[in-house]
């Protein structure tokens, strides 16, 4: 087996070593992370069962698709509610992964360059809380499509998750965009 | 593992909110985007070969309009990706390269590659003012490929210093 790289810093160097945020944020990170996984691998295994769930619970509800009982007019609203219904499922698995590394990196950036303890906790919070609860808008989107149909199960994600976390992630990324600009600036 | 200069790391978090934020703004704006670049399409009909026949007309509008929303959802996507790699990949440098040029060469590669997602935003913009080819042709030439081969050099140079890296005693 070969061995580790030497750290050209040495491994104890403090003023230009990254710092770890708190044991919470990597476990929410790399959760985080698995969730994305499972549900790109679930997707895969399970693809025929998701489709006749949501198929046959849009059927139950035929007034929120707009079905008329007309088998050709009923499958075309069929089909396009299955294909945003699987691609609210694929960006779930997309976004998580991102936003899992996405959390991982800004988060050592706060932890390490945020010298305010105040302002530190906030940003790793937000980072924190916004980067893991967008992706799982996505996951509501999907499962609202075959209840409440394409357009009002998005603007229910919307202000349910997406508007709320991913602003907090936005606004904690520019945060900390701030931060790091002034750090260069040399305040 | 070492920090990378601070000017790297600002454009690593830099380049990860701009991908946010133009992600949230294309799914928040879409149908203003389409108008806005609708608009556009008719103000320029010579750069788009308009023809004043409303069928041919409507198919190039279309597929321009297309074009831009294509390329700001790849400003999006590559924006996150891209961030992250700058982050990682200078940590790597700070971490493993010796020799305080080479290190600089490798920021100075890895950070111009970072910024290769607004090579996207440069061709939902040209796209819209120089006609779809055109516009398309631009910025491949003079952003995505100038930028993308930054970053694919910069990563070859981490790759062949990883490999070259004394073991740990």
């Amino acid at each position: 087996m070969s061995r580790p790289i030497a750290d050209r810093a040495g491994p104890t160097d403090p003023a230009t070593a990254w710092r770890l945020p708190p044991r919470w944020v990597l476990l929410v990170a790399v959760l985080l992370i698995a969730c994305a996984e499972v549900g790109g691998a679930s997707m895969a295994r399970f693809k025929v069962e998701l489709t006749r769930w949501a198929r046959s619970v849009a059927l139950d509800r035929p007034a929120v698709h707009g079905l008329v009982g007309v088998r050709d007019v009923d499958e075309r609203i069929l089909d396009e509610m299955l294909v945003k219904f699987d691609a609210g499922l694929r960006l779930f698995h997309m976004h998580a992964e991102g936003m899992g590394l996405v959390i991982l990196a800004t988060t050592t950036v706060a932890a390490t360059l945020v010298r305010a303890a105040g302002a530190r906790r906030a940003l790793i919070l937000l980072l924190t809380a916004g980067g893991a609860g967008y992706p799982l808008g996505y996951l509501v989107w999907s499962w609202l499509i075959p209840y409440h149909g394409i357009e009002r199960g998005k603007a229910i994600a919307e202000w349910l998750v997406w508007i709320p976390f991913g602003g907090a992630a936005i606004a904690a990324l520019w945060g900390l965009a701030i931060v790091v600009a002034a750090r260069v600036a040399g305040r | 593992m070492t920090r990378p200069p601070l000017v790297v790391v600002l454009v690593a978090v830099l380049v990860l909110a701009l991908g946010e934020t133009g992600g949230a703004v294309m799914s928040r704006l879409r149908p203003q985007i389409e108008r806005y670049a609708a608009a556009r399409v008719a103000a320029n009909p010579r750069a788009h070969g308009l023809a004043g026949s409303a069928e041919y007309d409507d198919e190039v509008r279309d597929r321009a309009v297309y074009a831009v929303e294509a390329g700001l959802s790849f400003f999006h996507t590559h924006g996150e990706g891209m961030g992250l790699v700058l982050f990682f990949a200078a940590t790597l440098v700070a971490s493993v390269v010796p020799g305080r040029r080479a290190r600089g060469g490798l920021y100075a590669l890895l950070t111009a590659g970072a910024l290769f997602p607004l090579g996207y935003a440069v061709y939902a913009g040209a796209v819209l003012e120089l006609g779809r080819e055109a516009g398309i042709a631009l910025a491949e030439r003079w952003v995505l490929t100038a930028l993308g081969s930054a970053a694919i050099l910069g990563l070859a140079g981490l790759a062949v210093a990883i490999a070259t890296a004394r073991d740990r005693a």
